[in-house]
């Protein structure tokens, strides 16, 4: 992809995220029926999975890049990793932030250190490492390395998140949507609102992770025109 | 003890009885899930999704705010 056709795509993909958000807002508030059990608070369920399937897939992306990075070495992986790490965690947080609220209504507290909710913040805490490990190693490439090396670590988490209210004994709901015996065990309203907050949050974590594979490209270009300058300016003294 | 004694305490215990009897009534009534959360969730809701808008609204100005410390940097050359 070349500098124009990613301008291009992030622009079309931006538009596109953000009617599809509007359509959300008003399909959550205006259309979808309100959840028997549950109540009002339900709704949030259509915000709080789509933010975990992009943290998933952002994170994903991570171990995937990093692995790759680390075998052939090329720059543009861990830019790519970079973005999705960045995507993973403002995903994870809005997750993290997103259940506390629903579970207080629905199960009366607003945090339990039980198997899912606990795998899911160490999955934060391993991201946060990664931005950490690079920022403070004196030597950036050794950084990238390193941070690579936790980027796949962390991926392994995330199984163990999906299982977790299956295997073990959890107070979060087993799953809805990927159930193995019963998928998309859900109203048709509900499914399909379900549906268009995936894709409002796919269109704009799409659109924002090429925008930050971008923008880490130029900078990447402007160190090395900059490291260059200052090779000369020393040939030249 | 007069009649008239014996039957207002004798009152006043069946009174008290009727009153620790009823009284898991009116806790449970004070506390029932509908009306212990009313009025509270819709705000649950209202605050899950502004912070959906704000986290991404900040990541999306922390890349506005790197292209321009870019274009500043192609600037300055």
């Amino acid at each position: 992809m070349n500098e124009k056709q990613i301008q291009w795509s992030v622009g079309v993909l931006g538009a596109l995220g953000v009617a599809t958000v509007i359509l959300l807002h008003w399909m959550v508030f205006f259309w979808v029926p309100t959840e028997a059990t549950m109540g009002v608070v339900q709704r949030i369920f259509y915000i709080h999975v789509p933010a975990w399937w992009i943290a998933f897939v952002g994170f994903g992306l991570v171990g995937l890049c990093s692995a790759v990075y680390l075998w052939l070495g090329d720059e543009r992986l861990d830019r790519a990793a970079v973005a999705g790490a960045e995507a993973g965690m403002v995903f994870t947080t809005i997750g993290l932030l997103t259940g506390p609220l629903w579970g207080r209504v629905a199960w009366g507290t607003w945090w339990e250190w039980e198997p899912r909710l606990t795998s899911a913040l160490i999955l934060w805490f391993i991201y946060l490492g990664y931005f950490l490990v690079r920022r403070s190693t004196a030597n950036p490439e050794q950084g990238k390395k390193f941070a690579a090396v936790i980027g796949i670590i962390g991926v392994l988490d995330i199984p163990l998140i999906h299982v977790s209210v299956t295997w073990l004994r959890s107070l979060h709901p087993q799953a809805v949507i990927l159930s193995a015996e019963n998928p998309m065990n859900l109203d048709g309203s509900m499914g399909a609102t379900i549906g268009v907050g995936l894709l409002a949050f796919s269109l704009i974590f799409a659109s924002l992770f090429l925008a930050r594979y971008a923008v880490a490209g130029y900078e990447r270009e402007l160190d090395l025109r900059d490291a260059r300058l200052v090779g000369a300016q020393a040939v030249e003294a | 003890m007069d009649q008239k004694r014996v039957s207002r305490w004798t009152t006043a215990f069946m009174l008290g009885v009727l009153l620790v009897q009823a009284s898991p009534v009116w806790a449970q009534a004070g506390t029932a899930l509908g009306e212990q959360t009313l009025g509270r969730p819709y705000w649950h809701v209202f605050a899950a999704y502004a912070i959906v808008w704000i986290l991404v609204g900040g990541w999306i100005f922390s890349i506005v705010r790197r292209l321009r410390r870019v274009e500043e940097r192609l600037g300055n050359e």
